[in-house]
C-alpha cells in the first residue's frame, strides 16, 4: 500500500529567530473561496465607512497675524517651514510642526501681495501694494539665528522700489531669475536692482503669475482683462493670449506634467489647459460656488487644491470633473491662499480671518509612523475601496460630505439655473432649423477668443 | 526666431539706406564693366520695360547668367580699380564716386542664409530676385517721377561715356552738400559727412577692393557676387503691432515644438499603475557597528577613554586575562552530556505535565471539573488516612469545625427557613424538603459526633457478615458467601452511577468495557462454586421448575438440550447493561468460552438461580429474574431468532432480517415481551422475508385488475393519477397574482363623500371626467406594461420583472467611466485581491496605491529625460537594485526625491 506523506524540508521551516513567522500554507484555489467577491465588497463597504469614521482633516490653526493673511510661500528645502504674508504687511515664517511663529519680517507698508522662496530657500522675494519687492535672507542658519535671539526681526537683503503697486512674484525654479506681476510682468534677478525683463500685452494689470517648475523657461500670468497669458523667457517675450469670459485670479502648473497647467476662476470653476492647445480646456472641475481665488497643485501631480471665497477648500483630481474632498470649519473666513506641502501629504490655507489652518491632505489617513502591517491593510483597503467604488452604496458613501448650509444652498441654486440654462438652450436647438444652433462643449464655452 | 530679429534689424537698417540708391548699385554694377557705349545704351533701352516683366525669365536666366557674369567678372577686375582710383582720388570733389561705394551696401546681406529667401518667398510674392538687369518694385514706385531724370542721364552718359550714377549722384551731392564746410581733414577719426550721414557707410565692397590684385581671393569674390546676384529688395516693414503678432506666432510654435518633448513622458506617467517618489533616500549609517566606527574622541575625558581603550598594555593584558579565563572555564564532555540530559529529562517531564495541564484545561464542561474536584477531595480524604500529619491537621479542622457546630448549631434546625418549615410541619413539606431538612440534621449529626465513632461506623459492616453467616455448616457457607459476593459484584457492576465522575458518558463506556470483562470472570467462578455447592448438598436439581413457576414466565423448549443455553443466556446477559453494537463480538466470544464448559453444565444450573433469588434483595430482583430465565429458558436457536421477528419492530427491521446478521439480536425485545408474544409470532415467522413485499404487490394488482385488464395509455394514466390537482388553473392563478402584485390595478376613483356634493345636481353627475379619464389611462397603462412583460406570450411561464432590492445593490446602473466595456468592468473585479485568496508575494502588486510616496519626503517637480517610447519600463532603469525592486509593480518611478 502506498501512503502519501507530506514531506517538508526542515531547512524551509526552521526559523531563524524566534519573532519570526511560521511558515504557514494556504490552499488559494479559487473554488475553495466561492464567496471571495462578496467579502470583498463588504470589506470594501467597511472600508468606506471607516474612511468616514477616521476623517478628521483638520490639525491645527496657526494664529498670529492681525490681518488677512493674502499670500504664502512654501520652502522648496523645508518641510515644517512656511511663510505667509498678511494685508496688513506683515511676513511670518511658521513652523508648521510645532505651529508656531519662528520669525516675522517687517517692513512692508502696504498689503503684502506675493512671497515667493528661491528653490535653494536661501532667499524669501516679498512684494505688495506699497510698490517695493523685498529680498530677505532667509538660509537656515539666518533663520536659526533670527529665532534665537531675541528682537526677533529681520532686515531686508534688499528693497527694489517701482512705480506700480506689485501683485504677484514668483520664483524660477534652479536659477536667479523671479517675476513679479502688477502694472507689467518684470523679470527681476537676485543681484540686480532694476528689473532684466518687462513685458506688457495689453493695459490691463497682471494679477498672478507662476512659473513653470518642470520647463523653468515658460511662465502664465493672468490679468484683469480676464485673459491668460504665457511667456517664454528664451524668446524673450510673450507667446500666446487667452481671453476667457471672467477673470483667472490664480494658475498652477503641473510639477508632473509641465504642459498643462490649471486655472482658477472667477467663475468658481477651474479650468485645466493644454498650453499647447488654448482654445479648449483640457478638463472642467466643477463644485466651487465661488470665485477661486488660489489653487495650488501638489508635488506628485495628480491632485490640486483650492481655496475658494465660499469659505471651502477642495481637493481635485487632475483629470476629475469635480471634486474629491471639500474641508471647511466653522470659523474658516475666504480662503485666500493655499498650499500643498513638499511631501504631498499636507495642506495649508491661508483665510481672510487671519489664521493659516493645516489640514491633511487626505482626510481619513493615519498619521505617524505607520507599521507595515498597518500599511498593507491600508493599501489594501484603499485597493477594494478603488475596486468597488461605483457599486451604488459604496459610492454614496464615499461621495457622502456634511456641507455648510449655505454652501448646500448655493450648490442648489447653481445646479438649477445650470439645469434651466441647459434646457433652454436645448428648447432652442429643438425649435430652430436643424444645425442653426450649436451648443458649445462647457471647455469651450468660457473662453473668448486666442489672441496670436 | 534668430532669424526673425535679424531680418528685422536688417529691414531697419535697409530703411535708411533709399530705394533709389539702391537700384542705382544695381545699375552700376551692371554697368560696370564699361561697354560700349552704344551697346550700353541698347541696355538700357530694353531695361526700363523689363523692370515688371518676368520671375521666370530670370530664374531661368539665373544658372547661365551666373556663369555669364563670371566674364564680365574677369574683365572688370582692371576697370574698377581705375573706377577705385578714381574715387580715392576725387573723393572730395566727385561725389559720385562716393555714392558708387554707398550703393554697394546691401553686402551686408551677404550674410543672410537661405533661410531668409525662403521666407521671403512666402512673405512677399512681388519681391523678386533679378540679375541686377532690373528694377526692384521699390525702384519702379518712384520710376515715373523719375522718368525724366532717367532720360537725362542716358543722355548724359551717351555724351560723356561715363555711368548714369555719376550725374545722378552729382544731382543729389548738390543738394546734400549745401555748404557745410569740413572743418578737419577727413580720417577715420573724423569721418566724412558721407559716412556720418549713412550715405557714404563703408561697405564690403571697401574693404574687399584692396584685395582684388592679390591672388587667391577669386573664390571670396565669386561668392559675394553670387550673393549680390541673389540678393533682393526689402520689403516695407510691418506696424510695431502686426511684428509683435508675427513675433509671438513664431515663438509660441518654437515654445509649443519645445513643450512637446514631454508628451512621451506625461503618457507614460499616466499609463502607469504606480508612481513611486519614495526612492533615492539615503539614511546614512543604519547599524550600530557604522556608527561607532566612526566615532571621533573630542572632548578630554574622551580621549583619555580612547587613549585608554587603544593602549597596547591593556589590550595585551585583557587578551591574556581573557585566554586565562577561558582555560579555567574547562568541562568533561561527560559532565556536560550529563547535564544536558538531565535539562532535556526536566523538559520533556514539564512538557508533558503542561500538555496534560493544558488538555484538562481545555476541558469546558462543568461537572466535568466538579467532579474532579470531588476526587481531589476523595484523594486527600485517603492522604489523610495514609498521612498522619495530614490525618491530625485534618483533624484540628474537623474538631475546630465540630466546636462551632457545637456552639452555634447552625445545622439544628436554627435558620430561619427551618424554623418555619418545622412551624408549618414536616408532613405538611414536599419530599425535597423533608429530605433537606433530613440531610441538614444529618450533617449535624456528622459534625458534632466524636471521631472514634466514625471509625465505628467503617467497620460495622463486616461484623453484621459474619454474625449472618454464623448459621450455616462451614463448606456451604464458605460456597454460599463466595456465590454471593460474586453475584454482588455482577450486581454491582449492573448499577451504572448515577453521579460522580463516572456518570459522564466516556468514562461509563470505558468502564462498561471493564465490567463486562469482570463480569465474565464472575460468571465462571459462579458456575464453580456452585457446581461444588451442588455435590456438597447432593440435591436434585427439581427445584427448576419450581424456579419457574415463581419467576411466572413460560418456557418453551425447555426439553431440548441445554448446551447452547449457556452460550444464550450470557448472550441475553449482556443485552441489559450494554449497548448492541458491542453485544455480537462479546457474544461470540463468550458463546465459544461456554460451549467449552457446556459439558460440565448440566440440567442443575437451572436449580442454582432459586438460591440466589432468595438470598437478593427486591429492588435487585428485575435484575436476576432476568438472569434466571435466560438460564431457564435455553430454547435452541431458531426458536430464539424467531422471538426476535416477534417484536413490534419487526417490519422496519424487516429489510436487515432479510440479511441474516447477527445485529438482529441486537433489536432483541425484554425478555416478557418476547414470551408474552412468541405464540403468535410464530406462524408469522415461516413467510417473514417476504411478506412485506408481498403485501404489497398483492394491492397493486388487486386494485389493476379490478379497473380493467386493458393497459391505459401514459397521458390517461398521467390524467388519472392527478386527477384532483388543477394544475394549471393554479398556475394561471399563481400568474396573475404575480401581474397583479407587479403591475397593481388603478384603484376605482372615489369622491369623498360630501365633498363637492352641494347640490343634489353636483350629485347626479357622478365623477368627475378628468377622474375617470385618470382611471381609463391607468388601466390601460397597465394593460400594456402586462402586454410588454417578457412572459405576455409564454403561457406556462412566469417570469418576474420585480427589481431586486438586495441584488441591485451590487449593479451599477451605468457602466462607469474608464471602462469600455461591461464584461471590462466585470472582469476588473473578477479576482479577489485579499491576503486570504493570494500569496504574500502578490498582495504588494496587487494592492499597490497608485501614488506610492513617504510622508517627510520633498517631491522635486519633474526633469526632463530622454525616453523611447519602444522600450518597456524595466529595462529604462539603471542601477539594478531599483530595477529589482520595481520588478513586481511595473510602475514608474520618479527619482526627482531628496530626502
Amino acid at each position: 500500500m502506498k501512503v502519501k506523506v507530506i514531506s517538508r524540508s526542515v531547512d524551509d521551516f526552521t526559523r531563524e529567530r524566534s519573532q519570526d513567522l511560521q511558515r504557514v500554507f494556504r490552499n488559494y484555489d479559487p473554488s475553495l473561496r466561492t464567496q471571495e467577491k462578496a467579502v470583498e465588497y463588504v470589506r470594501a463597504l467597511n472600508a468606506v465607512k471607516l474612511d468616514k469614521i477616521f476623517a478628521r482633516p483638520f490639525i491645527g490653526a496657526m494664529d498670529g497675524h492681525i490681518d488677512g493673511v493674502s499670500c504664502m510661500a512654501k520652502n522648496p528645502t523645508q518641510l515644517k517651514w512656511i511663510f505667509s504674508g498678511a494685508m496688513d504687511g506683515d511676513i511670518r515664517l511658521w513652523d508648521i510642526a510645532s505651529r508656531r511663529t519662528v520669525c516675522q519680517f517687517p517692513g512692508h507698508q502696504g498689503a503684502v501681495r506675493g512671497l515667493t522662496v528661491s528653490t535653494d530657500g536661501r532667499m524669501l522675494v516679498s512684494c505688495g501694494t506699497d510698490c517695493t519687492v523685498r529680498l530677505w535672507n532667509t538660509s537656515a542658519d539666518n533663520i536659526m539665528e533670527l529665532s534665537n535671539s531675541t528682537k526677533n526681526s529681520v532686515e531686508p537683503a534688499s528693497v527694489h522700489v517701482g512705480k506700480n503697486a506689485y501683485l504677484a512674484v514668483d520664483h524660477q525654479w534652479d536659477s536667479e531669475l523671479f517675476a513679479t506681476a502688477g502694472a507689467q510682468l518684470d523679470i527681476w534677478n537676485h543681484n540686480r536692482s532694476e528689473p532684466i525683463n518687462s513685458f506688457q500685452w495689453g493695459s490691463d494689470s497682471v494679477i498672478s503669475v507662476r512659473f513653470n517648475p518642470g520647463e523653468p523657461n515658460l511662465l502664465a500670468t493672468s490679468a484683469n482683462d480676464r485673459s491668460i497669458m504665457l511667456y517664454d523667457l528664451r524668446m524673450v517675450s510673450p507667446v500666446r493670449k487667452m481671453i476667457m469670459m471672467t477673470k483667472t485670479n490664480s494658475i498652477a502648473w503641473n510639477p508632473m506634467e509641465p504642459i498643462n497647467f490649471t486655472a482658477a476662476n472667477e467663475d468658481g470653476n477651474c479650468y485645466s489647459y493644454d498650453a499647447r492647445k488654448l482654445d479648449e480646456a483640457k478638463c472642467v472641475h466643477r463644485d466651487h460656488v465661488s470665485a477661486v481665488m488660489d489653487i495650488d497643485y501638489s508635488p506628485t501631480g495628480r491632485e490640486f487644491v483650492t481655496g475658494s471665497y465660499d469659505r471651502t477648500v477642495r481637493f481635485f483630481y487632475y483629470n476629475s470633473g469635480h471634486s474629491r474632498e471639500i474641508y471647511h470649519t466653522k470659523r474658516m473666513q475666504r480662503v485666500f491662499c493655499v498650499k500643498f506641502s513638499g511631501d504631498g501629504s499636507y495642506v495649508i490655507s491661508g483665510s481672510d480671518d487671519t489664521n493659516l489652518r493645516l489640514w491633511k491632505a487626505k482626510a481619513s489617513e493615519q498619521l505617524g509612523v505607520v507599521l507595515p502591517r498597518e500599511r498593507k491593510k491600508h493599501e489594501y483597503h484603499a485597493a477594494i475601496k478603488k475596486r468597488y467604488m461605483h457599486l451604488p452604496e459604496v459610492k454614496r458613501i464615499e461621495r457622502h460630505r456634511h456641507l455648510p448650509k449655505p454652501i448646500y444652498k448655493a450648490a442648489t441654486l447653481m445646479r438649477a439655473m445650470s439645469d434651466a440654462r441647459k434646457r433652454k438652450e436645448e428648447r432652442r436647438k429643438a425649435h430652430s432649423a436643424p444645425g442653426s444652433v450649436t451648443t458649445q462643449p462647457l471647455r469651450r464655452r468660457r473662453i473668448i477668443k486666442e489672441v496670436e | 526666431m534668430p532669424e526673425t530679429k535679424r531680418k528685422h534689424r536688417d529691414e531697419t537698417n535697409h530703411r535708411r539706406g533709399h530705394s533709389k540708391p539702391n537700384r542705382n548699385s544695381r545699375k552700376k554694377k551692371k554697368t560696370g564693366p564699361r561697354l560700349p557705349s552704344s551697346l550700353q545704351k541698347e541696355l538700357d533701352r530694353l531695361n526700363p520695360t523689363a523692370p515688371i516683366d518676368s520671375d521666370q525669365d530670370i530664374d531661368s536666366a539665373d544658372g547661365d547668367g551666373a556663369e555669364r557674369e563670371l566674364l564680365p567678372q574677369d574683365f572688370y577686375e582692371y576697370e574698377e580699380q581705375q573706377a577705385e582710383e578714381e574715387s580715392k582720388k576725387n573723393k572730395r570733389y566727385d561725389p559720385g564716386s562716393v555714392d558708387q561705394i554707398q550703393y554697394d551696401l546691401p553686402i551686408e546681406r551677404s550674410d543672410e542664409s537661405e533661410d531668409e529667401i525662403i521666407q521671403s518667398d512666402d512673405d512677399n510674392d512681388d519681391d523678386d530676385d533679378d540679375d541686377g538687369m532690373r528694377m526692384t518694385g521699390d525702384a519702379a514706385d518712384d520710376d515715373s517721377s523719375e522718368e525724366g531724370d532717367g532720360r537725362h542721364t542716358r543722355m548724359l552718359q551717351g555724351i560723356t561715356g561715363m555711368p548714369s550714377e555719376a550725374f545722378e549722384g552729382k544731382k543729389k551731392r548738390k543738394m546734400k552738400d549745401d555748404g557745410i564746410p569740413e572743418l578737419y581733414p577727413e580720417s577715420e577719426y573724423n569721418p566724412s559727412r558721407d559716412v556720418v550721414d549713412g550715405d557714404g557707410q563703408i561697405s564690403i565692397d571697401d574693404l574687399l577692393n584692396p584685395l582684388q590684385d592679390n591672388p587667391g581671393f577669386g573664390k571670396l569674390r565669386k561668392r559675394i557676387q553670387q550673393i549680390e546676384n541673389n540678393s533682393k529688395a526689402i520689403h516695407a516693414p510691418l506696424r510695431t503691432a502686426d511684428q509683435a503678432k508675427v513675433e509671438r506666432k513664431a515663438a509660441y510654435e518654437i515654445s509649443k515644438k519645445e513643450v512637446t518633448k514631454w508628451q512621451q513622458i506625461i503618457q507614460r506617467n499616466r499609463e502607469a499603475p504606480t508612481l513611486l517618489f519614495d526612492e533615492n533616500i539615503d539614511l546614512g549609517f543604519s547599524t550600530v557597528g557604522a556608527i561607532a566606527s566612526e566615532f571621533e574622541p573630542r572632548t578630554e575625558f574622551e580621549r583619555k577613554m580612547a587613549a585608554l581603550v587603544s593602549d597596547d598594555k591593556v589590550m595585551e593584558a585583557y587578551k591574556k586575562d581573557g585566554s586565562r579565563l577561558l582555560e579555567m572555564n574547562t568541562v568533561s564532555v561527560e559532565e556536560e552530556k550529563d547535564r544536558q540530559s538531565r535539562i532535556a529529562k526536566m523538559r520533556s517531564l514539564l512538557f508533558r505535565h503542561e500538555l496534560k495541564a493544558k488538555r484538562i484545561k481545555k476541558i469546558k464542561s462543568k461537572t466535568y471539573h466538579r467532579l474532579l474536584k470531588k476526587d481531589r477531595l476523595k484523594t486527600e480524604y485517603s492522604k489523610i488516612q495514609m498521612d498522619p500529619e495530614v490525618a491530625k491537621e485534618f483533624a484540628m479542622k474537623q474538631e475546630r469545625l465540630r466546636a462551632e457546630e457545637r456552639m452555634t448549631l447552625r445545622h439544628k434546625n436554627q435558620n430561619r427557613w427551618a424554623k418555619r418549615i418545622l412551624t408549618r410541619g414536616l408532613n405538611s413539606q414536599d419530599e425535597g424538603t423533608r429530605a433537606a431538612i433530613a440531610e441538614q440534621l444529618q450533617r449535624h449529626s456528622e459534625l458534632t459526633r466524636k471521631m472514634h465513632s466514625m471509625k465505628d461506623s467503617s467497620s460495622s459492616s463486616d461484623g453484621d457478615d459474619e454474625d449472618a453467616g454464623s448459621d450455616q455448616d462451614m463448606g456451604s457457607k464458605v460456597l454460599g458467601k463466595a456465590i454471593e459476593k460474586t453475584m454482588k459484584v455482577i450486581q454491582d457492576d449492573d448499577e451504572t452511577p448515577k453521579s460522580g465522575l463516572l456518570s459522564l458518558p466516556f468514562m461509563r463506556r470505558g468502564l462498561e468495557k471493564n465490567k463486562a470483562a469482570a463480569i465474565e470472570e464472575a460468571n465462571l467462578a459462579l458456575q464453580e462454586y456452585k457446581d461444588s455447592k451442588k455435590k456438597l448438598e447432593n440435591s436434585v436439581g427439581s427445584e427448576g421448575p419450581e424456579a419457574t413457576s415463581i419467576s411466572g414466565r413460560r418456557v418453551f423448549g425447555a426439553s431440548k438440550t441445554q448446551i447452547s443455553d449457556a452460550g444464550n443466556k450470557v448472550k441475553s446477559d449482556y443485552n441489559y447493561g450494554s449497548s448492541d453494537s458491542e453485544d455480537d463480538l462479546r457474544a461470540s466470544k463468550n458463546g465459544n468460552i461456554e460451549t467449552q464448559r457446556s459439558n460440565i453444565l448440566q440440567k442443575d444450573v437451572n436449580t442454582d438461580p432459586v438460591l440466589i433469588q432468595e438470598d437478593t434483595d427486591n429492588h435487585q430482583e428485575s435484575v436476576f429474574k432476568d438472569f434466571n430465565e435466560i438460564v431457564k429458558n435455553p430454547g435452541p436457536k431458531t426458536t430464539y431468532e424467531v422471538s426476535l421477528f416477534v417484536s413490534d419492530t419487526w417490519k422496519k427491521a424487516g429489510n436487515r432480517d432479510e440479511k441474516g446478521t447477527n445485529v438482529k439480536k441486537s433489536a432483541m425485545p425484554s425478555g416478557s415481551v418476547r414470551q408474552d408474544r412468541k405464540d403468535t409470532e410464530k406462524e408469522v415467522e415461516e413467510d417473514s422475508d417476504t411478506d412485506s413485499e408481498g403485501q404489497m404487490v398483492d394491492r397493486i394488482l388487486t386494485s389493476g385488475s379490478k379497473l380493467s385488464y386493458e393497459l391505459p395509455s401514459q397521458e390517461e394514466l398521467i390524467r388519472q393519477a392527478f386527477a384532483g390537482d388543477d394544475l394549471e388553473d393554479e398556475f394561471e392563478k399563481d400568474k396573475m397574482e404575480i401581474l397583479n402584485a407587479e403591475n397593481p390595478e388603478p384603484e376605482k376613483p372615489v369622491l369623498l363623500p360630501g365633498w363637492g356634493q352641494w347640490t343634489h345636481v353636483q350629485k347626479k353627475k357622478g365623477l368627475p371626467s378628468w377622474m375617470l379619464k385618470e382611471h381609463e389611462n391607468a388601466w390601460k397603462k397597465r394593460e400594456e406594461a402586462i402586454k410588454k412583460r417578457k412572459d405576455a406570450q409564454l403561457k406556462n411561464v412566469i417570469i418576474s420583472e420585480k427589481l431586486d432590492k438586495k441584488a441591485e445593490k451590487l449593479h451599477t446602473k451605468a457602466l462607469p467611466f474608464p471602462f469600455t466595456s461591461k464584461e471590462a468592468f466585470e472582469q476588473s473585479m473578477r479576482v479577489p485581491i485579499g491576503p486570504e485568496s493570494n500569496p504574500a508575494t502578490a498582495i504588494g502588486a496587487l494592492n499597490r496605491p497608485e501614488v506610492v510616496k513617504r510622508p517627510g519626503v520633498i517631491i522635486k517637480p519633474i526633469q526632463f529625460e530622454e525616453v523611447n517610447p519602444h522600450e518597456k519600463p524595466e529595462e529604462r532603469r539603471g542601477d539594478k537594485h531599483r530595477s529589482k525592486k520595481n520588478k513586481g509593480s511595473g510602475g514608474r518611478s520618479m527619482k526627482k526625491t531628496s530626502a
